[in-house]
């Protein structure tokens, strides 16, 4: 420690040590960005996940022959159930009035849609003009079908008449755009009564899915496991079996591969630290062979082979604690200026295009407990890399060394 | 000379030193059955050609080489044949060296290389006493004239003011013994000669002995007392006597760092 002032004097000195830094950095700043996107990505994919399909999502079968109030009795039964709501989702077709599409279903002008029932408490449907019912449409469809507030859409679909399937049609008038900043739920989701969408599909109960939310401290499977044993208790028979999803189950799959492209890249940060600890090791050779003179003045003054050794780490744990600061910072400046960058990079066209990458922003978010991995693994992987140089420089011969010259 | 050294103890006693190297097949003897004896605050001159060996018992005698016959006395107490890192603590604390090539590292300045031997021996405790550590290399810098270079480094000072770095470098710890191997060496006769001077007052004034090698016999006359050495032995010995009775010295009577 006491030589740190000696290595710090290096460090201004030689230009090679800085240089070692700035690839720290480099490395550094790029895989905070990476990992804070990701992180961003992964964190908003489960909220909006959660949002649509609350905690737990009870999907009721068809034709249950349990009411309304008996599954709100049963959910009111549930501790940890802070919310229940009822919705009912039908698959239509949805198209602009007036366009080719509602008549001649070949054309693209026509999107299969999920049509959401909600109750008007739970969402605002905005100012509802003349006789048609509201729709709530996501930003990205209605700018495909090329809807303004007060449009009058039609939607396609089919009613339940003893057990076959009916075509109807009906006409919404477009009330109020939304947009959650995922790109595919908004554009495959619209949102109407659901006293409306019962009336069009003849479904009874006029439920399909009740979107439970739990109390705070309580999680999604706990709560799940609960409604679970709950339902076994009532010894509903096979076919009235709700089935009972956590939020994390729907989004299943997709959850899986964010979770092991998180771990690919915690490999690939793993190459990375191990090029610039290469990088490292090699600079610090150089700088042992470089400075084999300065070893041998240490030496004679009294520096025993231990504190030589340690005057090396001493130096890469400088050099790469600049680096790591460093990193951090051009790592902050790239997650505050991301669509600057992102901009720059694509020389002027987005990157980050929302219909592959589902959002229509690029959301980040810092996990304190990755930038802290980050820093404690690029430590002790400069302290293990300067092993080799520290031990080359505490076996000098102080007068042979100090002869050369 | 003075006499009045061989009545006292020795702080520096080599006995029966003796070092080669090897030479392909061959063995290249430097020393052969060196003993000498250098007494608390006594200034001796080694003198010899080139190639004589004044170099290599200085190494010796400054634990920066070892031996392969032969012990060394420091203050009574043998200090050869010790680990590497017992030596180093020897060096950092007891032993001051002054240099030919003065030995600055070029990226400190003034300042921080007459600090290096304190930084050095304290490890982590220098930062506890760091600012009197500083104001004691300054005065002693200021003691050599630099008063107004502190913070230049070496490649800003002439080789006479290096020189007196390298000293102020070599006095901070307050060591008992001073090794130089031709300090003025480097250095044209009129610098050279105001270094010696300078040399000699500051470690007269601490009560440092020192060895000094050289090779001028103008030198050799401002010591107290001349070591001759040729073809690895020395001809001038020390005092039999002293040497025969190498007792712990009173530790008192020397300065300690």
């Amino acid at each position: 420690m006491s030589l740190l002032r000696l290595a710090w004097s290096y460090f201004c000195q030689r230009i090679i040590l800085p240089m070692a830094s700035l690839g720290i950095a480099l490395g550094i700043g790029v895989l905070f960005t990476v990992f804070a996107v990701f992180n961003g990505f992964l964190h908003e994919m489960e909220s909006s996940i959660r949002n649509v399909s609350g905690d737990v999502n009870v999907e009721v079968p068809r034709e249950s022959p349990q009411t309304e109030e008996q599954y709100r009795k049963w959910f009111t039964q549930i501790e940890g159930v802070e919310k229940a709501v009822p919705q009912l989702q039908w698959f239509g077709l949805i198209g602009r009035r007036g366009s080719r599409a509602v008549d001649d279903p070949r054309t693209s002008d026509l999107s299969g849609i999920m049509l959401v029932g909600v109750d008007s408490t739970e969402l605002d449907f905005g100012e509802i003009n003349g006789e048609l019912p509201p729709m709530q449409v996501g930003a990205p469809l209605a700018k495909k079908l090329g809807l303004s507030i007060g449009d009058v859409v039609e939607i396609v679909t089919h009613r339940s008449s003893r057990g076959q399937p009916v075509p109807t049609r009906r006409s919404f008038r477009f009330s109020a755009e939304y947009s959650t900043g995922r790109f595919d739920q908004d554009l495959n989701r619209v949102f109407v009564r659901r006293a409306d969408l019962a009336s069009i599909s003849g479904t009874n109960p006029e439920f399909s899915h009740w979107i439970l939310h739990s109390k705070d401290g309580i999680s999604a499977e706990n709560l799940a496991a609960s409604v679970d044993t709950h339902f076994e208790n009532l010894q509903l028979n096979r076919f009235d079996f709700p089935k009972i999803r956590t939020w994390r189950s729907i989004g299943g799959n997709f959850l899986r591969a964010a979770e092991n492209q998180k771990g690919i890249l915690t490999v690939v940060f793993g190459f990375i630290v191990l090029v610039a600890a290469y990088q490292l090791i090699a600079t610090l050779l150089l700088t042992v062979a470089e400075k084999r003179h300065d070893i041998g003045i240490l030496a004679a003054l009294g520096a025993s082979p231990k504190r030589i050794s340690g005057f090396f780490v001493g130096l890469s744990l400088v050099i790469s604690s600049i680096g790591i600061c460093l990193g951090l910072l051009l790592g902050w400046w790239l997650i505050r200026n991301l669509t600057m960058v992102e901009s720059w990079l694509g020389g002027g066209e987005p990157i980050f295009r929302e219909e592959i990458y589902k959002f229509d922003h690029i959301p980040v978010a810092v996990d304190a407990t990755m930038v802290g991995l980050m820093i404690v693994v690029t430590l002790i992987t400069a302290t293990l890399f300067s092993l080799l140089p520290a031990w080359r420089a505490s076996r000098t011969r102080i007068v042979r060394t100090l002869r050369r010259r | 000379m003075n006499d009045s050294t061989s009545t006292m103890h020795p702080v520096l006693l080599a006995k029966n030193l003796s070092k080669s190297y090897r030479m392909g097949s061959g063995k290249l003897e430097v020393l052969r059955d060196v003993s000498m004896e250098l007494h608390v605050g006594e200034v001796a001159a080694l003198m010899g050609s080139s190639g004589s060996g004044k170099s290599t018992l200085l190494q010796l005698l400054g634990l920066m080489d070892s031996c392969d016959q032969g012990s060394v006395l420091l203050r009574g107490r043998r200090i050869d044949g010790r680990s590497a890192g017992a030596s180093a603590r020897i060096r950092a604390t007891e032993i001051g060296f002054v240099f030919q090539q003065f030995q600055l590292i070029q990226e400190l300045s003034a300042l921080e290389n007459v600090l290096l031997p304190r930084r050095i021996a304290r490890g982590m405790s220098w930062f506890s006493v760091r600012g009197e550590e500083k104001r004691k290399a300054a005065q002693l810098l200021t003691d050599v004239g630099l008063g107004a270079r502190l913070k230049h480094r070496p490649n800003q000072l002439s080789g006479g003011e290096q020189q007196r770095v390298a000293i102020a470098r070599a006095l901070i710890s307050m060591p008992p013994v001073l090794l130089a191997d031709e300090p003025t060496g480097n250095l044209d006769r009129q610098t050279g000669d105001e270094v010696l001077e300078l040399l000699l007052r500051m470690a007269r004034e601490r009560g440092t002995a020192i060895l000094l090698a050289t090779h001028d016999q103008a030198i050799a006359d401002s010591c107290e007392r001349i070591l001759r050495l040729e073809d690895g032995c020395l001809v001038t010995p020390g005092p039999a006597d002293s040497l025969d009775s190498p007792e712990p010295p009173p530790e008192a009577t020397a300065p300690t760092p």
